[in-house]
């Protein structure tokens, strides 16, 4: 069966709605140095300013531009979530299938492992490696990638499993295929809507994490974070600030997420016919 | 016995066409040698040589009793020719003279060698008439007023006139209807007993009810001799085989076959290697030497039919439920047999073990006797399956051009123009459109017989030697069906394949291969020719099958 997740994103409200949010999120994120109008890490004298012409958002406690911040701070939460949804996606790929074909102990091993990690919550983790190793963006991102491929890698095992019983997959074995050119020939490309919905997942949870992990304080303290923006902003509640320093940055993190939640959304009746209407056949 | 003649290593060529190259055969008295083969393989020169009739150049030996009839003068030979080796030859009208009566012309030898005067040659030869059933009003008529059963009449009785030691008959019956034809084998069969003959022939129904021994000619060579019972019943050499499966009888079940390829002369090393089916280096190196084996003669570098793939206890086990039970069969090189037996018999698992999509609980495969552990791409250069769907076994993502591709891209065979040719010309082989549109399209825009049709030209672009088609035509329509049938008969006619066709059908079974192996609950319960489990099953589960399967009546 053919299953087009283009036509499914486009036939569905909330994926469309999805899929304009995230647009509009990567339009600003990719423009931030043109949209900007100060340097993002640029400190000046005047702190803590209301919304102005010159700062639209006004200035935080150190004088830096708010909205100059939140597009940078885009660039950060896109950049994390892209990251780490593509590695976490490639790895669950490469486990997942390398599983299902070739079997025995090497499938019984992998899959514990991702039974140990499941359980495992992964921000505790995380929480601790970066107390120890302060993490740059990229380790960052590894990390997250490190812990979050497991699911993926259950599902795509899973569909594997019934994929390589197919015909053409024993047609080819039949030619002297080996492996790794049944995976990439015939596996890989009839896992491809299940792929997309795991990448849209975990850009998703990255995205979350990331704002979490620096809203703890732990992060790259070379790049803007809207998680640290929120945890500078909170600092200063009593204050009425939090209307153009807080409000601004929750929104850009819950449209972010909303946007890959209504994406997921649409594209999840891929991997679950049954989520799916009466259909006009 | 002694030894009426000897030929040894007779060569006949005319001018640079070399017809018969080194042909060793010892006739005893009273025995009667067939010699069967094509048309143009030498059959006819070797008699006349005998007869010293050929016009071309004659080397080696030829001795008669003792003496070289080579050496002879031609007033010698005279002597020996009619009186002691006559021969019937093929084209009767040719032969008679047509200003002489039959009944002069039957007595034309006697008197012209001086054994009898023309009264007692004429009596003789009416006598000899009657005795090969030409009527006797008939005996005053010219060559051209008989029919030419009456005339081949004539013929047979004028070569025995002189009472000869060795007759040799060429093509006698070839031009006759079925029911003179064996009233003139019943009448020869009667002289046989006293007389020894060398029939050459390429009628396989009169060898079988004349001949002792049996030797097949091809290409100026002896391939193959031995009893002609034997080696009817169970050919060992390529060559034979495939005579036997040209030649329309009664007794095979399997549709006629011809031979792939044409004669071509000259051919270095073995005559027949460009229309073998099991070719090796040495074949168009060397010539095979004409050495005993499995009771007889045979001149093949492989000692004849190979077995080509064999399965030796083979068992598969699902947990405790046993699909396959210790399998043995064994598939020669060129033959179908075809692996019968309901849903669920382990047909489909069996074969499945020997592509080495599931591994086997106990027992082995072995290829040309080389045990199979683990498959590399040269096993699956030489076996290929074509599986029972066609919509399952072809990816819905690659198109015709790429599907037939697969093979020799997995395999890493050839550029990618040479591939393309490749697979454009296999799908002309299985009747394929060859145009850029068909090439491009995806499997859900064909139909079903086309879709096998693809599955088919993908399993033989590599080349194999041997095909697995298990079911091929299970999800097609009849029509359909018999159209897939022939195609796998052509391609094994033209590509020499052994085939293992799996089916639960009995009649296309019978059609189709040359022996059958009936399986029941994982076992092989019957093994045997196709025709002799057709006409007289041994075990009642064949007989169920057979009552079961389809008939018009």
């Amino acid at each position: 069966m053919h299953i087009d997740i283009k036509k499914e994103i486009k036939e569905s409200g909330p994926g469309k709605a999805g899929l304009l949010i995230l647009l509009v999120m990567i339009a600003l994120a990719l423009l931030a140095p043109v949209l900007a109008r100060y340097n993002p890490f640029l400190q000046t004298a005047d702190s803590l300013l209301p919304p102005s012409w010159e700062h639209w958002l006004g200035t935080n406690h150190v004088g830096q531009d708010i909205w100059s911040r939140l597009l940078f701070g885009a660039r950060t939460s896109l950049l994390v979530g892209f990251g780490v949804g593509f590695l976490s996606t490639l790895l669950s790929t490469i486990f997942g299938i390398s599983s299902a074909l070739v079997g025995g102990l090497y499938d019984k091993v992998v899959m514990r492992i991702v039974d140990a990690f499941i359980v495992i919550p992964a921000v505790i983790i995380v929480i601790l490696v970066a107390a120890y190793i302060r993490p740059s963006i990229l380790v960052l991102i590894m990390l997250l990638a490190l812990l979050s491929w497991q699911g993926g890698a259950r599902v795509v095992r899973a569909q594997a499993l019934s994929l390589k019983e197919r015909g053409h997959v024993a047609a080819a074995r039949s030619f002297g295929a080996n492996h790794f050119y049944i995976a990439w020939r015939h596996i890989v490309p009839d896992l491809g809507p299940i792929l997309l919905v795991d990448f849209i997942y975990g850009v998703r949870r990255a995205v979350f994490m990331e704002a979490g992990l620096a809203f703890l304080g732990i992060t790259d303290p070379t790049m803007v974070s809207w998680g640290m923006m929120m945890r500078d902003a909170l600092r200063f509640s009593y204050l009425n600030v939090w209307q153009w320093w807080l409000v601004p940055t929750g929104v850009a993190l819950s449209l972010t997420i909303i946007g890959l939640t209504f994406l997921a959304y649409a594209a999840e009746p891929v991997i679950e016919p049954r989520l799916r209407g009466a259909e006009v056949a | 016995m002694p030894k009426l003649l000897e030929i040894r290593d007779l060569r006949v060529s005319y001018g640079q066409d070399v017809v018969l190259n080194g042909i060793d055969i010892t006739l005893e008295a009273g025995e009667t040698l067939a010699i069967v083969g094509e048309s143009g393989t030498g059959k006819t020169t070797l008699g006349l040589s005998i007869m010293r009739l050929v016009e071309g150049t004659v080397r080696g030996d030829i001795s008669f009793n003792g003496r070289d009839l080579l050496a002879l003068s031609d007033r010698e030979m005279q002597q020996i020719r009619w009186n002691q080796i006559a021969m019937v030859f093929q084209n009767a009208d040719n032969v008679l003279n047509p200003v002489y009566t039959v009944l002069d012309q039957v007595a034309e030898p006697m008197v012209a060698h001086g054994l009898k005067k023309r009264n007692e040659a004429r009596d003789r030869a009416a006598e000899l008439l009657s005795h090969f059933g030409l009527p006797k009003n008939r005996f005053a008529a010219y060559p051209h007023q008989l029919s030419g059963g009456e005339q081949q009449r004539v013929l047979i009785a004028m070569s025995m006139a002189n009472d000869p030691e060795l007759l040799i008959l060429d093509e006698p019956l070839s031009s006759l209807d079925a029911v003179t034809r064996s009233e003139i084998t019943g009448l020869l069969k009667q002289t046989r007993s006293n007389r020894t003959m060398l029939v050459v022939t390429h009628d396989l129904d009169t060898v079988s009810k004349l001949s002792d021994r049996l030797a097949v000619l091809y290409g100026g060579k002896i391939m193959e001799l031995g009893s002609t019972k034997e080696i009817l019943a169970n050919p060992r050499h390529p060559y034979t085989r495939a005579l036997i499966r040209a030649y329309p009888n009664m007794t095979t079940v399997k549709d006629l076959q011809g031979i792939k390829g044409r004669m071509t002369r000259p051919v270095s090393g073995c005559p027949f290697h460009p229309r073998c089916t099991q070719v090796i280096d040495i074949c168009p190196r060397e010539i095979p030497e004409l050495l005993p084996g499995h009771g007889r003669k045979i001149a093949c570098h492989r000692g004849g039919i190979i077995t080509l793939l064999s399965t030796r206890n083979l068992t598969k086990y699902f947990n405790s439920l046993k699909a396959v039970d210790s399998v043995d069969i064994h598939i020669e090189g060129g033959e179908t047999l075809a692996l019968v037996g309901q849903t669920g018999s382990g047909k489909t698992t069996l074969a499945k073990m020997i592509m080495g999509l599931h591994q086997p609980t106990e027992g082995s495969v072995y290829l040309e006797d080389t045990k199979i552990d683990n498959r590399g791409k040269d096993f699956y250069k030489r076996v290929q399956m074509v599986f029972q769907n066609p919509g399952e076994s072809l990816s819905h993502r690659l198109s015709v051009l790429e599907a037939v591709m697969e093979p020799l891209e997995v395999q890493g065979v050839g550029t990618k123009e040479e591939r393309i040719k490749k697979a454009i010309q296999v799908l002309g082989e299985v009747e394929l459109p060859q145009t850029e549109d068909f090439l491009r399209k995806y499997p859900h825009h064909l139909s079903g017989g086309e879709m096998q049709r693809v599955a088919i030209a993908r399993a033989l672009m590599l080349d194999p030697a041997l095909l697995i088609a298990d079911e091929p035509t299970a999800f097609l329509d009849a029509s359909i069906q018999a159209k897939i049938l022939k195609l796998l008969l052509n391609m094994q006619e033209q590509r020499g394949l052994s085939m293992l066709y799996i089916t639960h059908d009995i009649a296309a079974a019978r059609k189709l291969s040359d022996r059958i192996a009936v399986m029941h609950n994982g076992r092989i319960i019957e093994e045997g020719l196709s025709n002799e489990i057709v006409a007289a099953p041994r075990q009642d589960y064949t007989k169920s099958l057979l009552k079961a399967a389809s008939a018009m009546n």
